[in-house]
């Protein structure tokens, strides 16, 4: 079930992806990538990672796209006639170079390697322990650089 | 000892080097004593030393290139032979450099100059008292240097500068071959002392000791201007006269003649190497005194006179007769340094006029050179009872002592020579000293007259300080037989004195036949003079000025450009190797190796041009280049693992 | 685990492949690029997640995490710069900034 669950999420991700990278409509392309979005957030939790899961959903879905929204609308891009989308010259080297990757990858992939250790789903209380104790320094620095980033952004956006 | 013989050394480098150091600095009239007084001292150490010398003695002063078993310390070698050379060669050079302070009153370079006189004579000593072979090589390329510094002294002029350079070049042919045979010697030997090779006699095989004559031979044909290698020394004249007179007496040109009585011990075996020498002698001596016959530059004129001269003392150790060489060595010195001098006392009263057709007279407005000048002009032409007399003589009785054919025509040659001798020697004692004292000269085709000096009347005189410098040297030159008086006469001083000088042949002549042979050669003598007489002298002469001013008929030029030596060496020797350094340097230095690299240069410059293309600053061009590099290193990785 | 390892990460790639695609195609407008980079983290954090998943240990998804929240400072940053950009020359074409020319 859960297996027929994470290839149907598979699919919507890649065509959704698909299309969010090729749709000329820079809002309609975010919009697209929220779907997939929420349904990466779903093979998260189905992974055992529900926190992971919720954050995607907020952070991602919620906060960082509304962000490109914004700007989008700010800078007044909603008009893709007046953008000048990909031609044929631009797609064909990404996607040889995707392909190579990909093609690389999968035959990496296919290389049997030692089974998997096997180990359980991991609670939220582990999550935290982890991540506050064992990594209780990073996220103090990761902390800092939201804070940098919030006074380079302040900077860079105050009017002259 | 010791003490002397550094001392004779050092001096005259000490002197050298305050002159280069702080020559500028100090007042003219000190910079010029202290270079008098250096060489002065110096020979009064040379004298010290000759009184005080019992037996051959080696001095080492310190160690120097010693490395395994090749060593050549700074040694000196004092016996008979260096004795007189460094008593010989002190004096003239005392004299020659107190003459200079006179001679070169005008020159504003005096310190350059006397820093050069000091270190030519510093040189010269070193190869004169060296020990060993790379020493006395060490003081031969001293002299070279010195020579050619001091050719091209006024060396703003373009004719000079190149005098200079062409002695040093040719020197340096012979320079060469005498350097291969101090290698092959030490290879051969396993030693580089004089003595010791001299010693080793029969220990070296025949066929190389021949080769080794030759290559000495060689070497002395550089410096001591022999055939072939003789064309540097007429323009050496370029140089400031007492220079001229040091390296035609003194420093320079006795070097090789030296060199060859110093290695005869080793050489003296192969009849083949004397035979060469021998007739390389007798050949330049003949060579040369055709061409002072047609001179009009009163200096070329000695310095042809001072290659016959050399060929002599050449022929001299040629037949063995080191003593008789050495002998005219040193009287040569004396009357050739007198007739240079004297030479300059000319030129200078005459304000830098060489043309000895142009001058005429001069014996009653200059007494006090003209009697030097006769005496030494006696000497040179082997006049009867003079110095030069007895020593030529002796050269030639060894000649014919020696026997068979080749040495026979030697002799004849050497006679020949001689009669030319004094022809061309009263040639110029007439041109220039006899007749009417105010000759208004004719001009001189082609050259560009200079003020002419007999206009401002009166005005010919000569510093005293540079007569008196000749007086010495004349009564040295006439008197000079009674250094080595032939048998008949008393005992030979010189001869007793440089017996111990290994290697000299034991050839006794009777008297009688001794007196037979002089009396020939002062005959010939004699009749040079008359002949000299005859041809230059009252009417003649006149006529004789009058002819000068057209072109010389074919035989005089002939002569008077030494056989067109000069010109045949340039169409053999200058011409294709300056073809060949062209080729050189416009095809494959130009053509080949920097084409090449500016090639290389120019595509690494393109490749740097067009890589430097790439970095356009468009994001997209690198992100599209990183995207490619990681696709490429996933593919590789891909590639490798499976 | 639900599915092989091999199959999140093919998945993962193919993600990460379409969005290297979306940057370099994207080149006239920077905020695909910048979405492009998304998809990009995305696949990444798929990535981590699985390998979490996998050997049951935590270390994954706290990368995840960070991974988040560097994404979020940098899209911040990044957003500025679009519009200090686009104040300054009213494009937001990738290559009309080529000020940095070598």
């Amino acid at each position: 079930m859960e297996q027929i669950i994470f290839y149907i999420l598979a699919a919507i991700i890649v065509i959704a992806t698909l299309f969010a990278i090729t749709e000329r409509h820079t809002v309609h392309a975010i919009v697209y990538l929220v779907t997939s979005f929420f349904a990466l957030a779903v093979i998260f939790y189905l992974l055992g990672a529900p926190l992971v899961a919720v954050f995607e959903v907020i952070i991602y879905a919620g906060a960082i796209m509304v962000l490109f929204l914004f700007v989008i609308m700010m800078l007044d891009l909603g008009h893709p006639e007046k953008v000048s989308s990909p031609g044929w010259r631009d797609w064909w080297p990404a996607t040889l170079l995707g392909g190579v990757l990909l093609a690389a990858t999968v035959l990496l992939l296919t290389v049997p390697h030692a089974g998997p250790a096997g180990g359980g789903a991991i609670g939220v209380r582990d999550f935290a322990r982890a991540l506050f104790r064992q990594y209780g320094i990073a996220v103090e620095v990761i902390s800092m650089q939201l804070l940098f980033a919030l006074v380079g952004a302040l900077y860079l956006g105050r009017r002259r | 000892m010791r003490l002397y013989l550094s001392f004779i050394l050092l001096l005259p480098l000490l002197g050298g080097i305050v002159n280069t150091v702080a020559g500028r600095l100090l007042p003219r009239r000190l910079a010029e004593w202290l270079a008098c007084t250096a060489v002065a001292a110096s020979f009064g150490f040379a004298l010290a030393a000759f009184l005080s010398y019992r037996t051959p003695v080696t001095v080492e002063l310190f160690r120097w290139l010693t490395a395994f078993d090749f060593q050549a310390p700074v040694a000196l070698y004092y016996d008979p032979l260096a004795a007189v050379m460094c008593l010989m060669v002190t004096f003239v050079s005392t004299l020659i450099h107190v003459y200079s302070v006179a001679y070169m009153a005008e020159e504003e370079d005096y310190a350059r100059f006397f820093a050069l006189l000091n270190l030519f004579v510093f040189a010269m000593l070193t190869l004169v008292l060296a020990e060993n072979l790379p020493l006395l090589y060490l003081g031969w390329e001293g002299v070279g240097f010195c020579s050619y510094a001091l050719i091209g002294f006024w060396y703003r002029d373009e004719k000079n500068a190149t005098a200079g350079r062409k002695a040093f070049i040719v020197t340096r042919i012979g320079d060469f071959a005498f350097g291969i045979a101090v290698i092959w010697l030490f290879r051969m030997c396993g030693t580089i002392s004089i003595t010791q090779i001299n010693g080793m006699g029969t220990a070296v095989p025949a066929g190389a000791i021949t080769l080794l004559g030759l290559l000495f031979l060689v070497g002395a044909m550089g410096k001591s201007a022999q055939v072939p290698l003789m064309v540097w020394l007429p323009d050496a004249m370029a140089g400031p006269t007492p220079v001229s007179a040091l390296i035609h007496a003194a420093t320079m040109v006795t070097a090789g003649v030296y060199l060859l009585a110093r290695m005869f011990p080793l050489i003296g075996s192969s009849a083949t190497a004397l035979a060469a020498i021998a007739v390389t002698g007798g050949v330049t001596a003949f060579y040369a005194a055709t061409c002072a016959l047609a001179q009009r530059d009163l200096k070329r004129a000695l310095a042809y006179s001072t290659i016959s001269q050399i060929g002599y003392m050449v022929l001299g150790v040629g037949c063995g007769a080191v003593t008789a060489a050495t002998f005219h060595l040193l009287v040569h010195a004396f009357f050739k340094a007198l007739l240079f001098l004297g030479a300059g006392c000319v030129i200078a009263a005459m304000h830098h006029e060489q043309d000895i057709f142009r001058m005429g007279g001069l014996a009653r407005r200059l007494p006090l050179t003209f009697w030097p000048f006769l005496a030494g002009s006696a000497c040179l032409a082997g006049f009867p009872f003079t110095g030069g007399f007895f020593s030529k003589d002796s050269i030639l009785a060894a000649a014919w002592l020696k026997g068979g054919a080749l040495y026979g025509s030697l002799y004849l040659l050497g006679m020949v020579t001689a009669l030319l001798t004094a022809i061309y020697t009263f040639r110029l004692v007439y041109l220039v000293f006899a007749g009417p004292p105010l000759t208004v000269p004719p001009p001189l085709m082609g050259t560009p007259t200079p003020t002419l000096p007999h206009q401002g009347g009166g005005s010919i005189e000569a510093p005293r300080l540079m007569e008196a410098m000749l007086i010495p040297l004349a009564l040295l030159g006439l008197c000079g037989g009674v250094l080595n008086l032939p048998a008949y006469l008393g005992e030979g001083w010189l001869a007793g004195f440089l017996a111990p000088v290994p290697g000299d042949g034991n050839m006794e002549a009777s008297s009688g036949l001794e007196m037979v042979l002089q009396g020939i050669a002062g005959v010939v003598a004699l009749i040079g003079l008359a002949i000299a007489h005859v041809r230059y002298s009252g009417e003649r002469r006149a006529r004789l000025i009058e002819a000068a001013v057209g072109p010389p008929s074919a035989m005089v030029a002939f002569f008077q450009n030494g056989w067109y030596v000069d010109a045949l060496y340039r169409f053999l020797f200058v011409r294709p190797y300056e073809a060949l350094a062209r080729f050189f340097w416009t095809r494959v230095d130009e053509g080949v190796v920097d084409d090449s690299l500016d090639r290389f240069a120019a595509l690494l410059g393109a490749t740097g041009q067009g890589l430097g293309r790439w970095t356009n600053g468009r994001v997209s061009v690198y992100i599209l280049s990183l995207a490619a590099g990681a696709a490429l290193l996933l593919a590789y990785l891909a590639w490798v693992v499976l | 685990m639900i599915v092989p390892l091999a199959h999140v990460l093919i998945l993962a790639g193919i993600i990460f492949a379409l969005g290297l695609a979306c940057v370099i195609a994207w080149r006239t407008n920077v905020i695909m690029m910048l979405i492009g980079i998304e998809i990009m983290l995305n696949a990444a954090m798929l990535v981590a997640v699985g390998g979490s998943r996998l050997w049951g240990a935590t270390d994954g998804q706290v990368f995840a995490l960070m991974i988040m929240a560097m994404t979020s400072a940098e899209v911040s940053l990044a957003l500025a710069l679009v519009v200090y950009l686009h104040r300054r020359k009213k494009t937001v074409n990738a290559d009309e900034f080529d000020s940095m020319k070598g």
